[in-house]
C-alpha cells in the first residue's frame, strides 16, 4: 500500500477500454436480438429464448430487492402468481385483454407487496426469509381453496387471446411466437433499463447502504422500511410482468406453478449463480439454466449421449435415462447452486471480475 | 364437543412426530446456527428407507427404525463433514441457499432413481383404529406417539446426562467459551447434524404407514419444522417438543373449524404472529 502511493503509476487511458468494448458488443448484441425472429424461424430456439426473456425479469427483479437492498426473499412467487392470475383470470372470464390486464396484475402485485412488505420488514436476516416463504405459502393455499375466484388446482386455462389491432391494423393474432418473443424483449430491456437507473442514482445508494449495514443506513437518516418497500414494489410489479408473461404465453396455469415455493427458490438460483447485486447477473443466470435445464427436461441431453456413442440406446443405462433424466432437470439446479456457494459466492459474473482483476493486477 | 375433542387428540399425537422433526432442526440451529432448509428431505429419505426396508426385507416400519437411526445419523454427519462445516462462517442467506440447494439434490436424486410417483406402504394396521370413550384414536398413529415419547425421553436424558449430551447444549450456548472449556466443537457440530437428520429420519419413518411417499413431499415439512421452532424459540429443545405439539393441534383443529384446505393457513398465521409479536418463540426466553 505504502509503497504505490509513493510511486504513483501514470494514468494512461487504455482506449478502446475493455468496458468500452463490453458495452459496444453488449449493445450489438440487443440490436441483434430485435432481428433474430425475421432469421429463426425454428419454434424451439423462439421458445427457449422467450423462456430466458421470462427468466432475466424475474432474476433481476429479485435483484432489486435480494441484490441490491440485500433483503433475501424466497417469496417472490406471491408476485409472480398475482401478476399471471390476475392477467389470467381478467382474460378468461372477464374478456379483458392481457395488455391491459397485466398492469391490472402489476396493480395487484404492488397490493401483495404492501401486505408483505409491512408484515416482512419487521424481521431481518434468516427471519426474513422464513416470514417471505410463509406469506407467499398464505396465498398459494389461499388460491387453491378459494376455488369460487380461481378455479382451485385445476388451473385456469385461457381458450382465446384476442387480437391485438391499433388504428384498425391488425397488429398480430398471438397465433405464433414472435409477439411473445418481442413483449419478453422488451420486458427484460426494460427491467435491466431500471436496475441500472436504480443503481446510478440516490434510491440506488440508500438501497446498497441498507445492505451493507441497516444500523448504519437507519443512523445516517435513512428510513428502513421505506426504502426496503420501495425496493420491494419496483421488484414486485417487474416480478408480475414476468408472470403475466408466463401466464399468456404457456396459456396454462395452477397454484403450483405460479406460487409454489419451486417458483421462489428458481428466481433466487438465477440470481445467485449468475451473481447477485450485478446487472449482468440474473441475465447470464437465466442464459445458462434455461437451456440446461430445458435440454435436461426434452431429454436432448439423453439424446446426445446416445449418439455420441456414450450409452447404448437399448442398454439398461439408456433405457434408465431416457425414462428418469427429464423428470430431474431441477437436479443440476440443486448442483450448481451448491457448488457456486462453496466455490464462488459472488456468483459467476463475481467470480469472472476476480478474475480479470487479478490478472490486470499481475 | 366431541369433535373437539377427537380433533384435539389426534393433533396431539401427529403432534409428536412434529416434535422430533422440530427438536432435530432446533439441535442444529442450536449448535450451528444455521438453518437446515434440507431438513424436510432429510424426513423424506426416512420414509423412503423405511419404505424399501419394508417393500424388499418386510421389516414392519415401526421396527425398521433400528436400521434407518444409524444409518441417518451417518448420512447427516457425512453431509456436515463435507457441506455445512464449510459455509459456518458465511452470511445465514449463503447457508440457507446451501442447505436449499443440498435438499433440491437429495429430493431430486430420489426422483431420478424412484420417479415422482406415489408411494403407499400398507401394513395390515394401517388403517386400524381403537374406539375409546367416543373418540376415535388411529392405531399406527398411536404407536408413532408411544415411540416418539420413547425417543424424546431418550434424548432428554442424552442431553442432560451425559458428557457428550452437555457439551452438545454447552456449544450451543456458547460457541467461544465451549471451545475455550476444551471442547471438541467441530465434532458436536457433527454429532449435532446426525442427531438432527436421524429425527428428521425417524419423524419420516414413524409417519410413513399413514402419508404418501414421494420425492417433494419434504418441502411441507421443512415449512412445518420451520414454524415449531420459531414457535418454540430457535435452539430450544423443550419449546420444539411443546411447539410440536401446538402445531399438531393448531392444524387438527383448524382443519376441523376451517376446512381442512385451510389448515395450513392456520399454521402459517400463527408462525406470522408470533414471528412479530414474541419473535423470542412462545417458550423462550429473549435473547438479545
Amino acid at each position: 500500500m505504502m509503497e504505490a502511493q509513493t510511486i504513483p503509476k501514470p494514468i494512461i487511458p487504455r482506449f478502446p477500454s475493455l468496458k468500452f468494448i463490453l458495452r459496444a458488443v453488449a449493445v450489438l448484441i440487443v440490436a441483434a436480438l430485435f432481428f433474430v425472429p425475421n432469421y429463426v424461424e425454428d419454434t424451439y430456439i423462439l421458445h427457449m429464448m422467450i423462456l430466458i426473456f421470462i427468466n432475466v425479469v424475474m432474476g433481476s427483479s429479485w435483484n432489486i430487492l435480494g441484490g441490491y437492498t440485500g433483503q433475501y426473499s424466497v417469496g417472490h412467487a406471491a408476485y409472480f402468481g398475482a401478476g399471471a392470475y390476475t392477467t389470467m383470470l381478467l382474460l378468461q372470464y372477464k374478456q379483458v385483454a392481457p395488455w391491459y390486464g397485466v398492469w391490472v396484475g402489476a396493480a395487484a402485485a404492488l397490493v401483495v407487496a404492501v401486505i408483505i412488505g409491512s408484515i416482512c420488514f419487521r424481521l431481518r436476516g434468516p427471519y426474513f426469509v422464513l416470514a417471505s416463504i410463509a406469506v407467499a405459502e398464505i396465498f398459494r393455499v389461499a388460491t387453491l381453496n378459494l376455488k369460487d375466484i380461481t378455479n382451485g388446482a385445476e388451473g385456469v386455462l385461457i381458450t382465446e387471446i384476442p387480437p391485438l389491432v391499433i388504428g384498425g391494423r391488425l397488429i398480430t393474432d398471438w397465433a405464433s411466437k414472435v409477439p411473445f418473443y418481442y413483449i419478453g424483449l422488451v420486458f427484460a430491456l426494460l427491467i435491466i433499463g431500471v436496475t441500472w437507473l436504480v443503481r446510478n442514482s440516490k434510491l440506488g445508494y440508500y438501497f446498497q447502504a441498507i445492505r451493507e449495514d441497516q444500523d448504519a443506513a437507519h443512523s445516517l437518516g435513512i428510513g428502513l422500511t421505506f426504502y426496503k418497500n420501495v425496493a420491494l414494489a419496483i421488484s414486485a410489479i417487474f416480478t408480475s410482468l414476468a408472470g403475466s408473461l408466463y401466464a399468456v404465453y404457456v396459456g396454462f396455469i395452477d397454484p403450483s406453478t405460479v406460487l409454489g415455493l419451486d417458483v421462489s427458490v428458481q428466481i433466487v438460483i438465477i440470481c445467485i449463480i449468475g451473481g447477485i447485486g450485478t446487472i449482468t447477473g440474473p441475465v447470464v443466470g437465466a442464459v445458462l439454466l434455461v437451456p440446461l435445464s430445458e435440454a435436461l427436461r426434452s431429454n436432448m441431453i439423453t439424446d446426445l449421449l446416445i449418439k455420441v456413442g456414450i450409452v447404448g440406446e437399448e442398454t439398461r443405462m439408456g433405457l434408465f435415462l431416457k425414462e428418469h433424466l427429464s423428470q430431474a432437470h431441477v437436479l443440476i439446479y440443486g448442483i450448481l447452486v451448491v457448488v457456486t456457494i462453496l466455490y464462488m459466492p459472488a456468483g459467476i459474473v463475481g467470480f469472472v471480475r476476480r478474475m480479470t482483476a487479478r490478472k490486470a493486477r499481475a | 364437543m366431541e369433535i373437539f375433542f377427537q380433533s384435539l387428540i389426534s393433533g396431539i399425537l401427529i403432534g409428536g412426530v412434529y416434535a422430533l422433526i422440530g427438536i432435530g432442526l432446533t439441535i442444529i440451529f442450536g449448535v450451528m446456527r444455521v438453518i437446515n432448509f434440507a431438513h424436510g428431505e432429510l424426513l423424506m429419505l426416512g420414509m423412503y428407507a423405511t419404505y424399501f426396508l419394508h417393500a424388499v426385507f418386510h421389516i414392519d416400519p415401526f421396527v425398521s427404525i433400528v436400521i434407518t437411526i444409524p444409518l441417518m445419523f451417518l448420512y447427516g454427519a457425512i453431509l456436515q463433514k463435507i457441506f455445512i462445516n464449510r459455509i459456518l462462517d458465511a452470511l445465514p442467506q449463503n447457508q440457507i441457499l446451501l442447505t436449499i440447494g443440498l435438499g433440491l439434490i437429495m429430493s431430486n436424486a430420489v426422483m431420478l432413481a424412484f420417479t415422482s410417483d406415489y408411494k403407499i406402504l400398507t401394513t395390515t394396521y394401517s388403517s386400524s383404529s381403537v374406539t375409546l370413550f367416543g373418540i376415535s384414536l388411529s392405531t399406527p398413529l398411536m404407536i408413532s406417539f408411544a415411540i416418539t415419547a420413547v425417543i424424546t425421553a431418550a434424548l432428554y436424558w442424552f442431553l442432560l446426562k451425559t458428557d457428550t449430551g452437555q457439551a452438545i447444549r454447552a456449544t450451543a450456548q456458547d460457541r467461544e467459551a465451549a471451545r475455550l472449556m476444551g471442547i471438541n466443537v467441530k465434532r458436536m457440530s457433527i454429532i449435532a447434524f446426525g442427531l438432527g437428520s436421524a429425527l428428521a429420519a425417524t419423524a419420516g419413518a414413524l409417519i410413513s404407514p399413514t402419508y404418501y411417499i414421494f420425492p417433494q413431499v419434504g418441502s411441507a415439512f421443512t415449512l412445518k419444522a420451520f414454524v415449531i421452532t420459531v414457535l418454540g424459540g430457535m435452539g430450544s429443545v423443550v419449546g420444539a417438543t411443546l411447539g410440536g405439539v401446538l402445531i399438531g393441534v393448531a392444524e387438527s383443529t383448524g382443519g376441523v373449524y376451517f376446512g381442512s384446505g385451510w389448515k395450513e393457513v392456520v399454521v402459517f398465521v400463527l408462525f406470522l404472529l408470533v414471528l412479530l409479536f414474541k419473535p423470542a418463540g412462545l417458550f423462550g426466553k429473549s435473547r438479545t
